[in-house]
């Protein structure tokens, strides 16, 4: 007596798949859009430092005129086989000259682009990332080679703090 | 002629492909943004003579040990009171602000310029070019002479014309500028952390962007963020638009200038 009649013998109808297509090529235009590619995989461990005023690099990145430095702890091997525990990687390798290698990283990689392509040395900017535990000796050491080469613009990398109202900073 | 008949394209792998094109996009991209503070490295300069000293009230000295602790000017600042910098930097920056008597002694004191006095700046240079230009007898010392007198003309004339805009938009007749000589100044230890350096720094940007943004907010109704935004990511074209927040941006940056020593460290 049930109002609702199984019809037992047909099938379900099939469900139209015709629009998945376009639902997911505009998921996939979303993340075209709202992401960037990787540059290169982290050689050493940052935890970046939090600041508020932050410059956003994207459009400097866009024009390729910057260059970064990763600074830290190496994530394989041992510290202290580098200079103050802190690994320098370049592009894609650790030098073993640290910081002192800066100077013909930087001319290397301004030589090698074609000259129509390069932008005045004092438009490369140079940016450091590096960990929140990192000695300033060695950053400052980079800046005395970066000034002696007339590649003027520098960058201090650090991550936007949001709503908490804290620096992290290591009390001793 | 009979039509022919197309038969239908089957795109039920269509789903397929762009599942796999939208992975391969999640993997290689990243969503975290690149963000830091830029700043210039000042060049180097050779010479044998010793600067004048620089009177105290125009630094403010920012001093960071290496157990993180602060010493800003005379006081003493603990690593979980560091956000007291910006207002600290804020004083020193508008305390004498639009006062010419009972200034205090210890913070830089304000200039105020006006239209009639670039204007007679301007106009001295330009009769000094002239008379140099005049001269019967000439030797190496007058190309120079000449040449320092145009870069003096070029920054009298910018003057006026900034001064032009500020009296434009504020209607004020004076244009309060701080002395040049003021600036902070920071001094930091060979084993200071990388996060407090920047601490400092997101500090010292946080109080200039303020009243920055204040400034421009009152003169030209957007704030300099906005404006400096819109630079950095449309250098590369040249519209009307551009061109007229650039030199808002480059007004406003007079009021209030960042300049920032940053101190090689010793130890």
């Amino acid at each position: 007596m049930s109002k609702f009649k199984k019809d037992g013998g047909k099938p379900a109808p099939a469900i139209n798949t015709s629009s998945l297509p376009d639902i997911v090529f505009m998921l996939l235009f979303f993340f075209m859009v709202a992401t960037t590619t990787k540059e290169i995989d982290p050689l050493v461990k940052v935890i970046p430092a939090q600041g508020v005023g932050l410059t956003d690099l994207t459009p400097f990145k866009q024009r390729s005129t910057v260059d970064f430095v990763y600074l830290g702890e190496p994530l394989k091997g041992d510290a202290s086989k580098f200079d103050k525990g802190v690994a320098v990687q370049y592009d894609g390798l650790l030098h073993p000259d640290g910081i002192n290698y800066i100077g013909k990283w930087k001319l290397a990689k301004f030589n090698d682009k074609p000259a129509e392509m390069t932008d005045p040395k004092e438009n490369i900017i140079t940016c450091f990332k590096a960990d929140e535990k990192v000695p300033m000796g060695v950053i400052f050491t980079a800046r005395d080679i970066l000034r002696d080469l007339d590649f003027n613009s520098i960058a201090y990398s650090a991550s936007e703090m949001g709503n908490k109202n804290d620096y992290s900073i290591r009390e001793q | 002629m009979a039509k022919r008949v197309v038969p239908e394209i089957n795109a039920g792998s269509m789903a397929d492909i762009a599942f796999l094109l939208l992975i391969f996009f999640l993997v290689t991209t990243t969503m975290d943004k690149d963000t830091a503070y830029l700043r210039k490295i000042p060049k180097k300069v050779e010479s044998e003579i010793t600067p004048p000293p620089v009177e105290e009230k125009n630094i403010y000295k920012i001093v960071i040990n290496s157990k993180q602790v602060i010493q800003a000017r005379d006081s003493i600042i603990k690593p979980e009171d560091i956000s007291t910098l910006n207002s600290r930097i804020k004083h020193f920056y508008t305390i004498n602000r639009g006062k010419k008597a009972d200034r205090e002694l210890n913070y830089p004191y304000y200039a105020y310029g006006t239209k009639e006095l670039y204007s007679t700046n301007l106009q001295n240079q330009q009769n000094r070019l002239d008379a140099l230009e005049n001269q019967e007898q000439t030797d190496g010392n007058t190309e120079k002479l000449i040449e320092q007198t145009l870069a003096a003309i070029e920054k009298w004339q910018e003057k006026l014309d900034m001064m032009n805009l500020y009296t434009e938009f504020s209607g004020k007749k004076e244009m309060p500028e701080i002395a040049f000589e003021a600036h902070v100044r920071l001094e930091s230890f060979v084993d200071t952390d990388y996060s407090a350096y920047v601490a400092v720094q997101s500090e010292v940007q946080r109080a200039v962007t303020e009243l920055r943004d204040e400034e421009a907010e009152s003169l030209f109704g957007t704030t300099w963020t906005t404006m400096n935004r819109y630079i950095i990511q449309n250098e590369l074209e040249d519209t009307p638009e551009l061109r007229q927040y650039k030199k808002h941006t480059e007004l406003i940056e007079t009021l209030y200038p960042l300049r920032l020593i940053e101190v090689k460290p010793k130890r």
